[in-house]
């Protein structure tokens, strides 16, 4: 869960600057073999990038395939809880990590000469192109990326073609009633869609939390269930399934789509568009 | 004699009084919210039976946030009441000696380990059961007639345990938001509770209101002393299980669905008692009603502090709370001087 207010474009930016100098110097010696990833979305990346043999370990949120996409191949990779201790035994040559997570860990291994690669958190589709060839950089397979990415654009036009005369109006709805606003990668997800998002209307910079009472009464059409399947109980995931949402369902569309599709912004994110482009394309 | 006559007329007017009070609290609770709602539309569609926005809103988010503030309220008050006339102990609360947190214990077990999902009933079952097994440990270990001292390092002692626990149980849940809950468990709120939850506990908490004040004789004898009591006919063991019983099943019914609201039943019965002429059988159903307006009182609070997201109920409760149990272990040490 991402609950953490973002920060500043201009602090944003470093490490991302910083991300792609050390990759330009890396691309030059010979690419990694023993990969180590202490973050859930640059798992994603690497697994999506890297041939399996040379990723050492993944975190162990990256194997539950409620939560992660990827979850079938990372079964087959050594899981790590971020610890400098489980890192240090795998004896990396790249240790890739979230900028804002496991924090003690890279400040640790920095320390003890094993420097990881930092990655942000794309706000929006162009920022998530630009991330997926750092990453390809990195690793050494920059062709992977660029059919990665082309292939993520030709999705987009595709869906581009099928975009409505009339935006719907719509609400997302995630855990703990947070919903997004403007400036997320969300908010470009459901614009992509077209949708307009009543949150960034509502004036909701990137995450906030909203009453279900403002959520019922914001004249939504549309209405997105953040959701994940099957998953174990929590009052968090309790709000979601309240008796006003499903008495809400006769005056609106709900439409339920996993977390998991847009936790990160990976290629996954094309897949939320496109389930939400077909989920209300009959009404129209 | 006058006195008592005095007595008897205060508590006629009291119940009422207090009955008032809450229909008056309650309205404000369905009045206020985060949404501006027009409440006249609303009361119209929803008696209409017209399922519009309006009518939904006030159906299935504000009406049971109310229902359950009054019915969570009367059920802490009476229990308070109830055992501090069961302990002859004015600190005997559930949350301070340990009851509240050992019920959310439970109800923590029953929810995040899927049970709840499958058997709705089991979330109740689970609080009540919490409930029980504290209520049974302190009276075991400290009978009836218990010092001030031996009941509140009881109450540490189960206070900590169950919320280490809890905070264990949670940490080993699955779902990676269940960890940050342990605030709701532990503090208490009824944003975003829902009909299924009214439903869910009404029956379990009549049974223990019942139950309770079916003791109001027996407490009143009780304060007597316990020979007094047994010799006017009162069977003490028949009345302890009664009483244990009954604050099991409101307490545990109660914090089950809006976690651990603190201090309710200590504040309540403190200030009604002089009110019924300090006869504890009386003090049960009043306090209840206090009670009620207590945790009804606390939840237009927190909806109107400009505190979002909102504040948690046993936050606000705690405030009004820990300055009143300060105050009160003050004059209990002046008194043992």
């Amino acid at each position: 869960m991402r609950r953490v207010r973002r920060l500043p474009c201009a602090l944003r930016a470093v490490p991302v600057a910083a991300g792609l100098v050390l990759a330009a110097t890396s691309a030059a010696s010979a690419p990694p073999e023993r990969i180590v990833s202490l973050n859930m979305c640059t798992d994603e990346l690497v697994l999506r990038l890297a041939d399996r043999e040379r990723i050492a370990s993944v975190t162990w949120l990256s194997q539950d395939p409620r939560n992660a996409n990827m979850a079938d191949v990372a079964r087959q990779v050594l899981a790590n809880h971020g610890l400098v201790e489980q890192v240090l035994a795998l004896k990396p040559d790249l240790v890739v990590a979230g900028a804002y997570t496991t924090r003690a860990t890279v400040n640790l291994l920095r320390r003890v000469g094993t420097s990881p690669r930092e990655f942000g958190v794309p706000r929006n589709l162009a920022e998530m192109r630009v991330q997926i060839r750092e990453m390809a950089a990195l690793l050494g397979e920059e062709a992977r990326g660029e059919a990665l990415i082309a292939d993520i654009d030709t999705r987009l036009d595709a869906l581009a073609a099928r975009r409505p005369a009339r935006p719907l109006r719509a609400i997302v709805l995630r855990p703990n009633g947070f919903t997004v606003g403007r400036g997320s990668l969300v908010d470009e997800i459901l614009t992509r869609a077209g949708l307009v998002n009543i949150a960034a209307e509502l004036g909701i910079e990137s995450y906030g939390q909203i009453p279900l009472e403002a959520v019922a009464l914001a004249g939504a059409e549309v209405l997105v269930l953040n959701d994940t399947p099957d998953g174990p109980p929590s009052l968090a995931h309790e709000v979601l399934h309240h008796p006003v949402i499903t008495a809400l369902a006769g005056k609106l569309k709900p439409v339920t789509l996993p977390s998991r599709l847009w936790t990160c912004a990976g290629p996954s994110v094309i897949d939320a568009i496109e389930q939400l482009v077909a989920a209300t394309e009959p009404s129209r | 004699m006058k006195h008592r006559a005095g007595a008897g007329l205060r508590t006629l007017v009291l119940l009422p009084v207090l009955g008032l009070v809450i229909l008056i609290t309650a309205a404000a609770s369905l009045a206020v919210g985060y949404a501006a709602l027009p409440l006249d539309q609303a009361f119209a569609d929803a008696i209409a039976g017209r399922a519009s926005l309006p009518a939904l809103v006030l159906l299935e988010l504000r009406l049971p946030r109310a229902l359950l503030g009054a019915l969570v309220g009367f059920s802490l008050g009476m229990a308070g009441a109830a055992m501090q006339g069961l302990m002859r102990n004015p600190l005997a609360e559930p949350g301070v000696v340990g009851i509240s947190s050992a019920a959310a214990l439970g109800a923590v077990a029953a929810f995040y380990s899927g049970l709840s999902a499958t058997v709705a009933l089991a979330l109740p079952l689970g609080g009540i059961a919490g409930a029980l097994s504290a209520t049974l440990v302190l009276f075991v270990l400290l009978g009836r007639g218990a010092s001030t001292m031996t009941l509140i390092l009881a109450g540490v002692a189960l206070n900590s345990f169950a919320g280490a626990a809890t905070a264990l149980a949670l940490n080993l849940a699955p779902n990676p938001y269940a960890a940050l809950e342990i605030v709701f468990w532990l503090m208490g709120s009824l944003a975003d509770r829902s009909m299924s939850h009214v439903w869910l506990v009404l029956p379990l908490m009549l049974a223990g209101w019942l139950l309770m004040a079916s003791t109001a004789p027996a407490l009143d004898a009780l304060s007597l002393g316990e020979e007094t009591a047994a010799s006017l006919g009162f069977d003490l063991t028949w009345l302890l299980a009664r009483l244990i019983g009954g604050a099991a099943l409101a307490v545990g019914s109660a914090v089950a669905v809006t976690g651990a609201i603190g201090f309710v039943g200590l504040v309540v019965p403190h200030l009604l008692r002089p009110l019924v002429g300090h006869r504890p059988g009386k003090l049960l159903v009043a306090s209840g009603l206090g009670g009620a307006i207590l945790v009804l009182a606390a939840d237009l609070g927190v909806r109107l502090a400009p505190v979002r997201p909102e504040l948690k109920l046993g936050v606000v409760t705690a405030l009004i709370g820990a300055p009143f149990l300060f105050a009160l272990v003050q004059r209990l040490r002046r008194e043992a001087l």
